[in-house]
């Protein structure tokens, strides 16, 4: 199978505290790959290094076959990102930045329909700071979803929005992944992760500690909800004990 | 240039909301000049002169609006969109983070020239303003003093850690040189102490060279005036490019 996004042995410090610790994996297309791991264990680095917006120490990665860093214009016409923070200009409004992000692109999609897909039509002459955080997380999504992309990275995707926005989210995602969509998302929703990914892996302080299927990761575990074997495998060792 | 066009559209409509630019680059030229031609009238600069106050002051009051853009708009827009991540996010777009920063560049550019257009228009019309010298001239120093300003707002915006210490940086340079460089304050009824201290700034020596080609006057006089300007604009243009911070 081809491989979308190839990671090996992915290493990253900050001030001598290391980030990520030989973080390896592959995404095949068409594939959900879901990163999972508390806040500050490494996620967010991760992406950052596969997009190329921070360099690694060591290890190598590829998007579609393409260096980040060395292919970038070239990579991103076909990938599109959603960061975890929103980050648009005061005073902007839906409509406008829409078309902005549509001008980058050489072959983008229809924005209207996307607006119209995600419920954003009726908002479409409003500013992006007055919309609720729920509008809003989904307005990023369609952004990221302007370049008609291959591969898709949703952080965080579904933070603040309401259980029916978060099922309708789903719902499009699954598919564009009949469509072949690859998508690499983190999320703090197992619910989410168990509906939507293929793939997970799940990170500790920069370290892989699981990477697998879900039901693998059920499985390999004393539990049978992934909730529970979440908690079970990010578990603090002090916790533990006390347990 | 789809991109360019689309970023120059929306950058425009931004600023514009915001209105400060409007304002400082805009509207305060036009009341200054309305000021000084209401206060000094067709007066001649001094006994003697060929020329009349405002005259005289004209190419001080063009280069107000390169001041509020370039020292106080350029750093405070390119400190908030870095600290905003705007930039980060054109980082994983086909285009360039710096594309961005050019819009803001042509944006400002284009506040110069309109309140050169308008500054030009208020003396004429109401107050009979005479251009004695070279329009060329005064427009190759005028694009020169824009230069220059245009990189220290650069400098100062790209090099800042955050929006407040660029906007603290900011009002460092805009006030004082807004002042004491003549823009606002006429540099000729300064006391002469207060003319030296001005004289060390980058503006003070951009409207000199304005009023030699506005006034007609021997340009041999302000030589030093075009090398401390080049200087300063290459200088702070190198720096701004070698330690620029996306984020």
């Amino acid at each position: 199978m081809e491989k979308t996004i190839e990671v090996n042995k992915l290493c990253k410090s900050y001030a001598n505290v290391r980030v990520l610790d030989e973080v390896s994996f592959q995404i095949s297309r068409g594939e959900v790959f879901g990163l999972l791991g508390a806040n500050g264990a490494g996620k967010s680095t991760t992406i950052e290094c596969i997009l190329g917006t921070k360099k690694q120490d060591s290890g190598f990665v590829a998007v579609l076959g393409m260096n980040p860093q060395k292919e970038r214009k070239k990579l991103f016409e076909r990938v599109g990102v959603q960061f975890q923070e929103g980050n648009y200009q005061e005073r902007i409004s839906v409509d406008e930045l829409c078309k902005v992000s549509n001008s980058l692109y050489k072959n983008p999609l229809d924005y209207l329909e996307l607006l119209k897909q995600f419920g954003l039509m009726e908002k479409q002459k409003s500013l992006v700071s007055e919309l609720s955080g729920g509008q809003r997380q989904r307005l990023f999504i369609v952004l990221s979803l302007i370049p008609n992309p291959e591969v898709v990275f949703l952080d965080e995707l579904t933070t603040g929005l309401d259980p029916r926005a978060r099922r309708e989210v789903w719902k499009i995602l699954l598919k564009l992944k009949e469509q072949g969509l690859t998508i690499f998302l983190t999320s703090h929703y197992m619910d989410e992760v168990e509906a939507l990914c293929d793939k997970i892996m799940i990170l500790k302080k920069g370290k892989t500690i699981f990477y697998g299927s879900v039901k693998e990761a059920i499985s390999s575990s004393p539990f049978n909800q992934l909730e529970d074997a979440y908690l079970w495998y990010t578990k603090e060792e002090e916790e533990y004990e006390s347990v | 240039m789809k991109a360019f066009k689309a970023l120059f559209i929306s950058e425009l409509k931004l600023s514009l909301r915001g209105l400060d630019m409007f304002i400082f680059a805009i509207c305060m030229p036009i009341i200054v000049v309305v000021i000084l031609g209401a206060v000094f009238g067709n007066h001649p600069a001094f006994e003697g002169a060929n020329y009349s106050f405002l005259e005289q002051s004209f190419g001080a009051v063009a280069t107000i609006a390169i001041c509020a853009g370039g020292v106080m708009g350029l750093p405070l827009v390119v400190s908030d969109y870095r600290s905003k991540k705007i930039l980060k996010r054109f980082q994983v777009t086909p285009v360039r983070p710096s594309l961005i920063l050019a819009v803001q560049v042509v944006i400002y550019t284009l506040y110069s020239i309109v309140s050169l257009i308008l500054v030009y228009l208020t003396a004429a019309i109401l107050f009979d303003f005479q251009f004695h010298g070279s329009w060329v001239v005064f427009l190759g120093a005028y694009f020169m003093v824009m230069l220059s300003m245009f990189s220290i707002g650069l400098l100062v915006g790209g090099i800042a850690p955050n929006v407040k210490i660029a906007g603290a940086v900011a009002s460092l340079l805009y006030f004082p040189m807004l002042i004491f460089s003549g823009a606002t304050l006429p540099y000729e009824v300064m006391p002469a102490s207060l003319q030296k201290f001005a004289n060390v700034m980058p503006l003070t020596q951009g409207i000199k060279l304005l009023k030699a080609a506005v006034l007609d006057l021997p340009i041999e006089s302000v030589f030093f005036s075009v090398i401390l300007i080049s200087l300063i604009g290459i200088v702070c243009s190198v720096v701004a490019v070698k330690f620029f911070k996306w984020e």
